[in-house]
């Protein structure tokens, strides 16, 4: 299949519900943070160290999920397109909880703010987190303009698995920093 | 006719399904039409595709039939020897093919603008899928190079408001035929307004007519299925 189509090159590019925006319309940074996202939690698979191995059936999830909230943000709301997409399911989030309160429990608490970094692992997961962070901010923005239209409930669902999913690479930074025995460095004013 | 294993990476990819070729029949010289046995549970949406798993080559192909009929319908150009285009052109009926499907979301959403349907070559099957399974009232540009590979003009003059059959090349176009490629029809005879463009086929077709659809009709949408 033909990777490039060249229509996109004088500045504008295809929505999912085929309408033609600017490159830099909301919708295309929106999912344009999202697909960065996706990409550094790609990065932070491939330096999962060995004893942390358990984490990449989730770290490939949590990229499926991105997908399908990308498909959203490409999408107009009330467009007959969006009528195709699958709802983002509640139960992802919940999944991301269960694995942040398993991490967590086995975390010292929490004695100030830590210094983003560590082992390469949890670098990239803090990396991960500011990026999610930055697509939830987004999506939030995106979510305020269309509220009340169909496809609302999928954009709701979106910060609320956003919001938990930079919860988990938090949490998951400290695991990945502890397991390969980088002490975490408090910030000192 | 079983499913076999779903094979796609991710949470829930399209499944997979063994299929006999049931008859093939000539469109013009060189593409042609496979008739294939509907598996149990197969379901698709019109203008969705296959991919057809075949002595290690998996290639897609629109699905050129309606959801309701008892058979999946492809519609074949014969590319190059050895691929796998040429395969099925000559693979026995009664054999047996894997695919993989449905996929794409290359589908029809009915609005209240008018629908302009583009194909270059066999790029017209999904729209015949569309005919076929009702939708009707929109323009369907055809481009072909000779008016024998105006296949399923009749099925597609039945349901379209306007049929436009477009040839780039040979002799002075025949009444009712345009003379020139699908493009030099949007940029020259089609009205300025505002469409939904469905485009399928070539790239270098979807890429100028999307190009266009931005200059000339603003206000459109534009969904597009490339095949090479
Ligand atoms: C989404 C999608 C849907 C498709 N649907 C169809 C369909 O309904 N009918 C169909 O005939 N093909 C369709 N194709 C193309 C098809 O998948 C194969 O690429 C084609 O059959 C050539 O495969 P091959 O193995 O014979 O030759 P390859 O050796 O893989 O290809 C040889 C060359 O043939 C050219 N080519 C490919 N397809 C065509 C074509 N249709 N007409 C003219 N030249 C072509 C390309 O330049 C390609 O590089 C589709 C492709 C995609 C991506």
């Amino acid at each position: 299949m033909k990777i490039y189509t060249g229509s996109g090159d004088r500045g504008k590019t295809s929505l999912f519900s085929g309408e033609r925006v600017a490159k830099d319309h909301e919708r295309i940074e929106a999912y344009g943070d999202l697909d960065e996202l996706n990409s550094v939690i790609g990065a932070l698979a491939a330096s999962l160290p060995h004893p942390a191995e358990g984490v990449r059936p989730e770290l490939e999830a949590a990229q499926a999920v991105l997908f399908e909230i990308g498909a959203w943000l490409a999408t107009s709301p009330g467009s007959a397109a969006a009528g195709l997409l699958p709802p983002v399911d509640p139960q992802a989030a919940a999944a991301l909880e269960r694995s942040i309160d398993r991490m967590d429990a086995a975390l010292p608490s929490l004695g100030g703010f830590i210094l983003p970094g560590g082992s390469p692992a949890g670098s990239w997961a803090h990396l991960a987190r500011t990026v999610c962070r930055r697509v939830e901010r987004r999506v939030v923005r995106l979510a305020a303009a269309q509220a009340a239209t169909p496809g609302d409930e999928s954009m709701q669902r979106s910060i609320v698995y956003l919001n938990r999913l930079s919860d988990y690479l938090f949490v998951l930074a400290r695991h990945l920093n502890r397991i390969q025995g980088s002490a975490e460095r408090l910030w000192k004013r | 006719m079983e499913t076999v294993t779903a094979e796609s990476p991710g949470r829930s990819g399209p499944a997979a399904f063994r299929t006999r070729l049931l008859a093939r029949r000539p469109l013009a010289a060189s593409a042609f039409e496979l008739s294939l046995a509907k598996p149990a549970g197969f379901t698709f949406t019109p203008g969705q595709r296959v991919r057809v798993h075949h002595a290690e080559a998996a290639r897609d192909y629109s699905i050129a039939a309606a959801p309701g009929e008892e058979i999946i319908r492809l519609c074949l150009r014969r590319v190059a020897t050895g691929g796998l285009s040429a395969r099925l052109a000559e693979i026995p009926l009664g054999a047996e093919l894997v695919f993989t499907g449905p996929h794409g979301y290359f589908t029809f959403q009915a609005s209240a603008r008018p629908a302009v349907f583009a194909a270059t070559g066999t790029g017209v099957a999904p729209f015949c899928a569309m005919a076929a399974a009702g939708v009707s009232g929109f323009i369907l540009l055809h481009g072909v190079a000779a008016q024998e590979e105006l296949f399923y003009g009749d099925l597609l003059r039945e349901k379209a408001a306007a049929y436009v059959p477009c040839l780039s090349g040979g002799r002075a176009a025949a009444a009712g035929h345009y003379r020139g490629r699908v493009t030099d029809y949007l940029r020259a005879q089609l009205p300025a307004g505002a469409y939904d463009f469905y485009l399928c086929g070539r790239q270098e077709m979807i890429r100028d007519a999307t190009l266009l659809a931005d200059e000339r009709f603003p206000g459109s949408l534009v969904f597009s299925e490339v095949f090479y």
